[in-house]
């Protein structure tokens, strides 16, 4: 892999990978103890799924469009959406884009090019094929990148969402996060054949890497990337990484998963890739104090600070359902005068 | 102006604004080379090329699904289902993506696209192509859902649905594609979404209807020389409640005929309106004429509709109430 990692901006770029992974972790943390602590109604957790998250992130161009499923936050952090953004989501307040509609974790940043995300798994997959239609239509340029997990990739929308960008060589690449676990279901009770492979049938390269090391992520992004660009269509790759949590903060998976990866261990992914920079002499040892701690504080601080703005306005409740309000709206809420 | 029928007039609408927009894509089963089952979109791929007009692999959820991709990416596109039928299985993404996307989204993205499909009975299609599924489109907030019952409401209101700013599901009769040839403009013009329009006027009886029965609903009353309103509603949601409540009023007595079946069908939901707004002006109960709470039966489908006799035996019931 030194081959990619020979200049300067290189560790740059991996440096900045990581810092977005800490950060990431740190708001996780605090994310989760708020829950517990009924300050926000629900989350999602993305630890074991960082590097190869931020492997990917770093192979795009700024043109990319994201269409992401809930456990890619870390991402959005990597791309520089704006932490009071995201926190506004989480707590659905006032200033929430999404007027605090949508359960926390299901998040929009169309500014930075992400797409917002529905609770249903794989059925962003069809939008992101159609964007990409409009892309090639309107000769722009970027790819469109559609992640999912291993559950979503038996969905109905996959199935119709790769042969349909296979069918029309669309510039989308199908970014797999197999965590292993689907809720309670293990990947191996999901599926027969490595998800990857199942590009083959549809007409398009599948293409694998190992989610746990961020510069093969990187590196096969790359290569996902070129293609595409260069006219030869879809790409499905499929990461292989870890669900260290739970599938929500709605269930214990102490009942059912027999592979639970500690933090600390040489499966987390922030271990992984300190150890796999560390040796490649981009990181030391106090770096990594620094960026801990630094994130740390700047969690916490957003955190305090976004907490504070109130719900939004109770009129609000009535507004978007449509370009104008019906008036089967305008009565509806004129029973709450 | 030029005399067309149903298929020709909304064929006519999507060649105009096609050449006027080069941001309306079709796309859908069949749609290119076969110009659809029912050849409304005949001669258009030839005429705009693959890219406009765009045969998709068989798959329902996935040209709805790429379908509201395109259009949150700047495009306007109108995808096709063959049958309405064959909708369900992309529900998730008409439900869950396609009506919630603005709310979602906090209004800063939408789905300006116009989703085209054929419902309803009478050519022999049996039970899986002939449903009547209207009330499943409009008991869903976000989506807004027109039905035409003539060649110039269909190009007027396809016209309006293009580029309306939300998603609009556009229920095409198909027992209506090819029964009458009318006067259509050949230039745009627009019937405005929400509005019925009262087609018939009289004052002892209204009769509320939409669609396929729209024409049923006009020859019984006039052969039968009723003293009725006909009111076709054109648009289903948002319903034209102000013209609904108007010719309740006047009347008194009301009816309201059609296909779909009667259980939670559109006619529950005007009957409750009236009741609440006008139950004072009612001399008697309000009636409905529709399709049978059974899936629908292919040997015997004319037996299915409302016809002269159900609607004359409604109407007896009616102005007889005491």
């Amino acid at each position: 892999m030194t081959e990619v990692i020979n200049d300067t901006d290189e560790k740059q770029k991996f440096i900045r990978g990581y810092s977005a992974m800490v950060l990431y972790r740190a708001l996780e943390k605090k994310a989760m103890a708020a829950q517990r602590q009924g300050r926000i109604g629900f989350f999602m957790q993305s630890s074991g799924q960082e590097a190869a998250q931020i492997g990917l992130s770093m192979a795009l161009d700024e043109d990319t469009l994201f269409y992401e499923y809930y456990r890619d936050l870390p991402m959005m952090i990597h791309r520089g959406v704006p932490l009071e953004l995201i926190l506004n989501q989480l707590f659905g307040n006032r200033d929430d884009i999404a007027k605090g509609r949508q359960m926390p974790i299901h998040l929009l940043a169309a500014d930075y090019n992400f797409m917002s995300i529905p609770s249903p798994v794989g059925s962003n997959l069809p939008l992101a094929v159609g964007s990409a239609f409009a892309k090639k239509y309107r000769n722009k340029s970027g790819i469109v990148e559609a992640s999912f997990g291993d559950g979503g990739s038996s969905t109905s929308d996959f199935h119709a969402s790769l042969n349909l960008a296979a069918d029309l060589n669309l510039p989308v690449l199908f970014f797999c996060e197999n965590n292993g676990w689907a809720i309670s279901l293990p990947v191996e009770k999901q599926t027969k054949v490595e998800i990857w492979k199942k590009a083959e049938a549809y007409g398009m390269l599948g293409l694998k890497a190992d989610g746990n090391n961020i510069m093969e992520v990187y590196k096969v992004a790359q290569e996902a990337v070129q293609h595409i660009k260069s006219g030869l269509g879809p790409v499905l790759l499929e990461v292989r990484c870890y669900r260290m949590g739970a599938h929500s903060t709605s269930d214990d998976p102490k009942k059912y998963q027999t592979d639970i990866v500690a933090e600390g261990s040489e499966k987390d992914p922030i271990v992984a890739t300190e150890k796999i920079l560390k040796e490649h002499g981009y990181l030391n040892d106090q770096m990594i104090a620094n960026i801990r701690a630094e994130s740390e504080k700047i969690i916490n601080e957003k955190f305090e600070e976004q907490e504070k703005i109130p719900p939004p306005d109770r009129s609000t409740m009535f507004d978007d359902v449509y370009k104008e309000r019906t008036w089967v709206l305008n009565e509806e809420e004129d029973e709450y005068r | 102006m030029s005399i067309m029928n149903m298929v020709q007039a909304i064929n006519h609408t999507l060649d105009f604004s096609m050449s006027e927009d080069d941001s309306v894509i079709l796309l859908g089963e069949d749609i290119g080379k076969d110009g659809g089952v029912f050849r409304v979109t005949d001669g258009l791929q030839a005429k705009f090329g693959e890219q406009r007009v765009i045969d998709t692999p068989l798959n329902e959820l996935g040209i709805v699904g790429a379908a509201i991709g395109m259009a949150v990416s700047g495009l306007k596109p109108i995808p096709e289902i063959q049958f309405q039928d064959f909708i369900f299985t992309s529900m998730d993404q008409i439900i869950n993506q396609m009506a919630k996307m603005r709310y979602r989204t906090g209004g800063t993205v939408t789905v300006p696209l116009v989703l085209r499909t054929a419902v309803g009975g009478g050519i022999k299609g049996g039970l899986y192509h002939s449903q009547s599924g209207e009330s499943y489109f409009v008991h869903t907030a976000g989506l807004t859902v027109v039905m035409p019952s003539n060649p110039l409401d269909a190009a007027g209101l396809l016209f309006s649905s293009i580029g309306y700013g939300d998603p609009v599901i556009f229920l095409e009769p198909k027992k209506l594609y090819r029964s009458e040839k009318i006067e259509v403009p050949d230039e745009r013009f627009d019937v405005a979404i929400g509005k019925a329009s009262l087609i018939h006027e009289g004052d002892s009886l209204s009769i509320i209807t939409y669609g396929s029965m729209v024409p049923v609903v006009k020859k019984t009353v006039e052969n039968n020389s009723l003293d009725a309103d006909v009111l076709d509603l054109r648009t289903l949601s948002p319903l034209d409640v102000d013209s609904i409540v108007k010719t309740a009023k006047k009347t008194g007595r009301v009816m309201i005929v059609h296909e779909a079946p009667r259980t939670l069908g559109m006619g529950a939901e005007i009957s409750a309106l009236i009741s609440e707004r006008a139950i004072e002006y009612l001399y008697a109960p309000i009636l409905r004429v529709t399709g049978l709470d059974t899936p629908f039966p292919y040997r015997l489908e004319d037996l299915y509709f409302p016809d002269e006799r159900r609607i004359l035996n409604a109407s007896s019931k009616l102005m007889e109430y005491r």
